[in-house]
């Protein structure tokens, strides 16, 4: 056996590792360092501009002073309508395809369906709203914006819910049939309870994706420069008021954008974190 | 080497039912044997009857013993003591058995004889060596009870003595046969009946080495004790007195 | 005792035995997975308050039958059975049964443990809640018997808060029994019970059987025979999806009427 180390063929190997080893970690390397350049940009331009009245002033007209107020608010507002609107739906689906309906073709169909909604151009989602309540109703509003938002959260929750609801194991299904338990039951005590940290992870990311989108609420929240509860009117959001801000000429605009832009990605990443650290939590069976 | 009980408790019932049918077996042998010995003193002439039921039992209490551990056998799958002590008790049944058909025939002749005019000194002889062998039955079902090796080892060895006493008591008899023709008769049964008290000495012995066995895990290394020589005794027919 | 072997003759109907009531009685039983038939025309009786097993090599049909006994085939498509199934002289299989009552009536135990995710208390309370309106008090005299009659009471009786997940497999596998008796079935399925659990572990859940057994009718399937020989009352040897021999377990054990049952226990095939 010792004859085998001496081997020209085996160098070869050992050689053909190092490379290999190499190469992967100059590719994980390569892609840390842009994302740790992005990161260093964002905290060191948006920095500069946070200030306790970011988070108290509204939009300032170009050359004031001002805040980001009523985009913080306005993006809370319709995250949280979207979230309301999109998460029971996306689950219940989730649940009928894993659950009641697992081995009809409507599933098939609707897991065929929902995985194209799922890459869906937002721009697309957003005329569509545009054209089913903006252009009824006349105006701008922020149920169109959450309305926009939500059809990008459903199929989202749809793929978490199902497959988490698929990972919970059947051994624990029949456990709970075999003691005459109804369907609906088992599914509410049984595999809800096992999945829950998963289900909650798809729709911490469902949020986390739609925090940045600005296309599709082009069309429907518009913008609004003042500070407004009013759901019938145009709202602002942050991702559209960096939008509008950044391409201006504006320097304090520009900065508020920056800033803008930092809250935005911290938000993304606290999200991603908390959805991580749920899912290692939970273990199923 | 006792230990905890098993987890199963059916089994450790089993287990002891088997132990109480032996010990109910012993008893019943040693009851033999003790009615056999007072038949040789004369004492009782209906104990035929009552031996023979006797010896019906250990007959009975044999098969069931039997039955009992082939079913253990296959459905517990017993190791290590808990098999010693099946095999252990299938062998003791088997010993037992034997001892109480010697008894039950030991009374008979017995009583076969109860007539006759009995030489004081034989008769001595014989029950001596009836009792020293129920003696011995008794030390070792105490033995296969408290699972004590060393009492097994004891009367392993204590066989001699049954043995010797065996050897004079075949050269008397020869001697009495030999002194009158009409004595023949009496003195085949008295030998006969000196004969099966050896052989249930013997296995008496036999179920100590089982004893020892059980307890041990092995056989005993030393070389049995055998004293019985009768078979090589000559006999001197022109030694006229 | 004597070991006569007889010629191979597949018995049509089991004898019934004399003055035990049949809990549990297949009739003319076939079960089919799409189209491919896995139980032909079985016919046995589960005898009330007695251990059944069943044993067979792998694939014979044994978890088959004993998942029709309580309909958790009914939970997948493509499966369907035909033929009787008596439950007290009433037919189990006919389209008009509600199935959860059966399965109220009829417990089954797994494989592999599956305690529910909450704590030990909610495991068992979760069952009997499905039933019974209980008051507190009431409701934890339920559990504790369950516990006891899973054999697992004084191990968890201080720490009832504790999820059922943090047991040990032989624990959890206990739990499940307990859970299973939580709602007083009059019948229990065993399937495969111990197969996952260490020896002392068994040994705990053999016990219990001998001691349940004097309230329930037990089924019990099992690949491992000298299980079936230590625990059970009567033996049915299954083999390709049908019923070759059925008797008391002693009988089977030491001298089975078929030669293919005496080939299959002493370990000549299979």
């Amino acid at each position: 056996m010792a004859a085998a180390f001496a081997n020209a063929r085996y160098s070869r190997r050992r050689r053909g590792n190092l490379i290999a080893t190499a190469l992967s970690i100059g590719a994980a390397l390569f892609g840390l360092t842009w994302l740790a350049l992005i990161l260093i940009v964002l905290v060191v331009k948006g920095v500069g501009g946070l200030s306790p009245s970011v988070f108290t002033e509204m939009t300032p007209p170009p050359g004031g002073a001002g805040g980001l107020l009523n985009p913080i608010v306005g993006s809370l507002i319709l995250t949280v309508l979207a979230v309301l609107f999109g998460a029971p739906l996306g689950i219940l689906a989730g649940t009928y395809m894993a659950e009641y309906g697992r081995y009809s073709k409507l599933t098939m169909v609707v897991r065929f369906i929902n995985d194209i909604l799922l890459s869906a151009p937002s721009i697309v989602v957003g005329l569509f709203v545009y054209e089913i309540m903006v252009a009824r109703m006349g105006h701008f509003s922020a149920w169109a914006g959450a309305v926009s938002l939500a059809i990008l959260v459903i199929p989202v929750v749809v793929r978490t819910t199902e497959d988490m609801l698929l990972l919970v194991p059947n051994t624990l299904r029949e456990a709970s049939a075999a003691l005459g338990v109804p369907q609906w039951l088992v599914i509410r005590d049984v595999a809800y309870r096992a999945a829950r940290a998963g289900i909650t992870t798809g729709v911490l990311l469902a949020v986390a994706r739609i925090t940045g989108e600005t296309a599709p609420l082009l069309f429907t929240a518009l913008n609004n420069q003042f500070f407004s509860w009013n759901l019938n009117a145009p709202m602002a959001s942050l991702p559209v008021v960096i939008f509008q801000f950044a391409l201006s000429p504006y320097a304090d605009w520009q900065q508020l954008a920056w800033t803008g832009a930092l809250l935005i990605t911290a938000t993304v990443l606290g999200l991603s974190i908390l959805a991580r650290m749920l899912a290692s939590k939970r273990v199923l069976t | 080497m006792e230990t905890h009980e098993h987890i199963v408790r059916s089994y450790e019932e089993e287990l002891s039912a088997l132990n109480n049918r032996i010990a109910k077996m012993g008893g019943l042998a040693e009851q033999v044997l003790g009615q056999s010995i007072d038949a040789l003193e004369g004492r009782d002439p209906d104990l035929a009857g009552a031996t023979i039921q006797q010896d019906e039992a250990i007959d009975e209490l044999e098969k069931e013993i039997e039955e009992q551990a082939i079913v253990m056998i296959a459905r517990r799958q017993p190791l290590a003591y808990d098999l010693r002590q099946i095999m252990a008790a299938l062998r003791i049944s088997t010993d037992l058995e034997r001892i109480g058909d010697l008894g039950k025939n030991i009374a008979k002749r017995a009583l076969a004889v109860v007539g006759e005019q009995q030489p004081k000194q034989l008769m001595l002889g014989l029950k001596h060596m009836g009792e020293l062998a129920l003696g011995q039955l008794k030390e070792v079902l105490d033995a296969y009870i408290e699972r004590d090796a060393d009492r097994a080892l004891k009367v392993w060895y204590k066989d001699e003595d049954i043995d010797a006493m065996y050897n004079s008591l075949f050269r008397e008899l020869l001697t009495y046969m030999m002194e009158d023709p009409r004595n023949i008769g009496l003195c085949t049964h008295l030998l006969f009946g000196a004969k099966n008290i050896e052989r249930i000495g013997d296995h008496a012995t036999n179920i100590a080495e089982t004893v020892y066995f059980l307890v041990h895990g092995r056989a005993i290394t030393d070389q049995r004790p055998k004293g019985d020589n009768t078979s090589s005794t000559p006999v001197a027919l022109r030694s006229a007195g | 005792m004597s070991l006569a072997i007889h010629t191979d003759v597949k018995e049509q109907a089991p004898a019934a035995v004399e003055g035990l009531e049949a809990k549990v009685s297949v009739r003319h039983l076939n079960f089919y997975y799409g189209a491919y038939r896995a139980l032909a025309d079985n016919n046995v009786n589960l005898y009330k308050n007695k251990v059944t097993a069943f044993i067979g090599p792998s694939g014979c049909g044994k978890s088959t039958l004993l998942r029709i006994l309580n309909r958790i085939y009914d939970l997948y498509p493509n499966q369907h059975a035909d033929g009787e199934v008596l439950l007290d002289g009433e037919n189990i299989l006919r389209p008009g049964q509600d199935v959860n009552l059966l399965r109220a009536k009829v417990g089954m135990v797994f494989q592999k443990p599956t305690p529910f995710p909450m704590t030990i208390y909610e495991n068992i309370a979760f069952g009997i809640r499905l039933y019974e309106q209980l008051p507190k008090a009431e409701l934890d005299t339920r559990v504790e018997d369950a516990l006891r009659r899973g054999a697992l009471w004084d191990e968890v009786k201080d720490k009832l808060d504790a999820s059922g997940l943090s047991l040990s497999g032989g624990q959890q596998q206990r739990l499940c029994i307990a859970r299973t008796v939580a709602i007083r079935p009059e019948v229990i399925l065993l399937d495969e019970p111990c197969s996952a659990l260490d020896p002392i572990s068994t040994a705990k859940i053999e016990e219990l059987i001998d001691v349940q057994k004097r309230d329930y009718t037990i089924a019990i399937v099992t690949h491992n025979m000298q299980q079936a020989a230590r625990t059970s009352d009567y033996t049915a040897f299954m083999y390709l999806g049908e019923l070759v021999e059925f008797d008391n377990t002693t009988q089977i054990f030491t001298n089975p009427r078929l030669e293919r049952t005496q080939d299959y226990i002493t370990g000549r095939f299979g």
